[in-house]
């Protein structure tokens, strides 16, 4: 009993003196995701020996007035399927101290940046996607004037337990000239301009080729990427771009060529209430930019290189996203959206929403001039490569009563299993999805989702893709009694394909705290149930997920 | 007796290091639609109540949420004067469609782009959609993550609820 009050006036006092003296407030984040899985290689679930597998972490921040401190915990016992099993184990995984003032902010310790859109350096966290290349080291910026931001910094990058070798050294400014020069402080042309420079070094390594182990090369230690931006508004009307080079950086991506690397960015928009158009191009030749070379797959990236591509949510139309491919690629998309009005014939009562977008990506058009030590290959920039992926859906959501609303969707997407390292036919599908929320009462939500995939893709066991086939899918949501919501879902290959894809997923949300159980099987893809969207992988079994903010 | 007094008041205590909320963080870097970045001291509603609300483009309960106040909007800030911020997490794939994204749906919210997403972590946002309420003196008094039609109307009473108390 003694010890009890003991450490409650411990607690206490503890208490008295974070709030009385230092101030402050302590907020956090938990997550907890269990899986009970079995093998199941029609969906390609692998075999658990652990039985149960589990994700967890948990944030902790502290805050007083400017300066902030956090931590995270990380325990993979063992990792969910998906993961990568070099993240088993459990620790602190990222800690900082920050002092962020009204001109000067300075971080110690794990941070995250971003230059512009990120094609030099963007270090960032996907929780669900199991990638983390946050910096650990020393960042500043600093606002000298109102409009002016210069930011610098010096770390090495996260990899799972471990760092990468390579120091990445930056630098950054961005202005925005309605805040600089006076003249332009109430224009409608708005102008933000800025450049980034990021330079990495890495000790000398020895790479041996299998083919001729005493085909050695020089490695440069230092390797720069530098990048321009701009971003235009006037009025309804924006433009950005950004322009990157990067220096020579034979890496395993690239294949270990001496070629040079750069990136394009250009988007345009027109916008008014009720409508607006976008189109977006880009072009990518070597761009791959790791902090550690000899690294593959997702890890240690440095620069972010995005897809331009529609993030598209229904199970169907994502069943083949598109990757973007650092080495080379050229893309253009499209996007439109109207609203038809209010009491007209095609509105009716509430409007209607038309959503259309299309993209087109594909590879450089290049000659090859060597292998490893050579400049690799030269390429035209205009040049347009072989097809790498397309698509075009078109979005219809209309309201037809306080409590009915339905949405439409067709899709057409054209896929090339190149992206996915296959070599293989083109994919063509088609996709329509139908979508109706019912609110039957202020307590009780019914939703449908109805979907079907024509393909001209067949299973065949060479090549074991279980997206192959012809899909119908059927989706029945409740939510009721304000917290809780009940799901039913199931795909199946009816034709020329594998695979039927059950689940039933139960859930409790109050407040910032919601608790997840499913059971069934599981696609590995984005997945959006009762509220919110995340990635998962196949599975087959169970499913527990627990999150909470305070 | 003594112990338990003694018990009650530590408790107390402790209880006071829970009970006090967090307040909006001031200076993290966003961006306006514009392309500005600017520090989320910018957030203010002049002593007003507040709701925050983080989205993206790509997340359809997130856009049914905002969407559904859409419609009631108006009325709101007539009846509380409050003031919706929608905080988009969207990244570089998808930044540039914000402000056609927003437009497009006629969203007369503020609306600012929190693209390396300190933001998020600084508020310890976990999945989109999530929602808070933030007083007058810019205390985070309510949260709530998903989305779920109708849920919106639990928001507003907080919000006439907040008023209510500080008359």
């Amino acid at each position: 009993m003694k010890k009890i009050i003991l450490g409650a006036l411990l607690l206490a006092s503890s208490g008295v003196f974070a709030q009385g003296i230092m101030g402050g407030h302590v907020t956090g984040n938990i997550q907890f995701d269990g899986q009970i899985s079995r093998q199941d290689s029609t969906i390609g679930a692998s075999d658990v020996p652990e039985n149960l597998l589990m994700n967890a972490r948990a944030d902790v921040l502290y805050a007083n007035g400017n300066f902030s401190a956090g931590l995270r915990f990380e325990a993979y016992q063992n990792p969910l399927l998906g993961f990568d099993p070099k993240y088993t184990g459990q620790g602190i995984a990222n800690y900082f101290v920050s002092y962020q003032g009204e001109k000067l902010g300075v971080t110690l310790g794990h941070f995250y940046e971003q230059f512009g859109s990120g094609m030099i350096l963007r270090t960032y966290e996907d929780r669900y996607l199991g990638i983390d290349n946050a910096l650990f080291g020393f960042s500043v910026n600093y606002r000298p004037v109102n409009g002016v931001t210069i930011k610098g910094l010096v770390g090495k990058q996260r990899m799972f337990w471990t760092m990468g070798n390579g120091i990445v050294r930056g630098i950054d400014a961005e202005v925005n000239l309605n805040s600089v020069i006076k003249a332009m402080d109430n224009s409608k042309l708005r102008v933000s301009l800025g450049a980034g420079f990021v330079s990495k070094y890495e000790d000398d390594a020895t790479i041996t080729f299998p083919e001729d182990p005493n085909y050695k090369l020089a490695l440069p230690l230092n390797v720069g990427a530098g990048s321009a931006r701009i971003d235009v508004n006037y009025g309804r009307f924006g433009f950005q771009a950004e322009y990157a080079r990067k220096g020579q950086d034979p890496n395993l991506m690239n294949d270990y060529i001496y070629r040079k690397g750069e990136a394009l960015m250009l988007n345009a928009s027109y916008s008014q209430k009720g409508f607006s158009a976008n189109v977006q191009a880009k072009r990518v030749d070597n761009m791959a930019f790791k902090s550690e070379r000899g690294v593959g797959r997702e890890m240690l990236y440095i620069n972010y290189i995005p897809a331009i591509t529609k993030q598209h949510t229904y199970a169907f139309l994502s069943m083949y996203p598109y990757a973007t491919q650092t080495t080379g690629e050229m893309g253009l998309m499209g996007d439109v959206m109207y609203t038809i009005p209010k009491e007209t014939v095609l509105g009716g009562k509430y409007g209607t929403d038309i959503h259309l977008n299309s993209a087109i990506i594909t590879g450089l058009k290049t000659e090859t001039v060597g292998g490893s030590g050579t400049e690799g290959y030269t390429s035209d920039f205009f040049g347009i490569g072989g097809l790498y992926y397309g698509d075009a859906s078109l979005e219809i959501a209309h309201k037809f009563s306080p409590a009915v609303k339905a949405t439409c969707t067709y899709g057409y997407v054209v896929f090339n299993p190149i992206v996915e390292n296959h070599e293989g036919e083109l994919h063509h599908n088609n996709v329509l999805v139908g979508d109706v929320t019912w609110k039957v009462n202020k307590k009780n939500v019914l939703r449908f989702e109805a979907e079907w995939m024509g393909s001209d893709s067949k299973y065949t066991k060479e090549i074991d893709d279980k997206r192959a086939g012809d899909w119908i899918m059927g989706l029945v949501e409740y939510n009721f009694a304000k917290n809780w919501f009940v799901s039913l879902s199931d795909q199946y290959a009816y034709k020329d394909g594998i695979g039927n894809y059950y689940n039933l997923s139960v859930g409790y949300t109050h407040n910032a705290t919601r608790l997840q159980v499913g059971y069934g099987k599981q696609r590995e893809g984005l997945l959006c149930i009762g509220g919110v969207c995340r990635t998962v992988p196949a599975s087959n079994g169970l499913t527990v997920s627990l999150t909470t903010s305070f | 007796m003594k112990k338990i007094l003694l018990t009650l008041v530590a408790l107390t205590f402790a209880g006071c290091m829970f009970a006090q909320n967090a307040k909006l963080p001031e200076n993290v870097t966003i961006k306006t639609l514009d392309g500005q970045s600017v520090q989320s001291s910018v957030i203010q509603n002049d002593g007003k109540p507040m709701i925050i609300s983080f989205w993206a483009t790509w997340c359809k309960p997130c856009n049914r949420e905002l969407n559904a106040i859409k419609e009631v909007y108006e009325e709101w800030q007539e009846e509380t004067g409050v003031k919706l911020i929608a905080v988009s997490i969207d990244d570089a794939r998808s930044a540039s469609r914000v402000k056609p994204h927003v437009d497009g749906n006629s969203w007369e919210y503020e609306v600012y782009i929190d693209q390396n997403q300190d933001f998020k972590r600084a508020m310890n946002v976990v999945n989109v959609p999530h929602t808070f309420i933030v007083d007058g003196e810019g205390n985070i008094v309510w949260q709530h993550t998903s989305y779920v039609d109708g849920s919106e109307e639990e928001m507003i009473e907080i919000v006439k609820g907040l008023l209510k108390e500080e008359k």
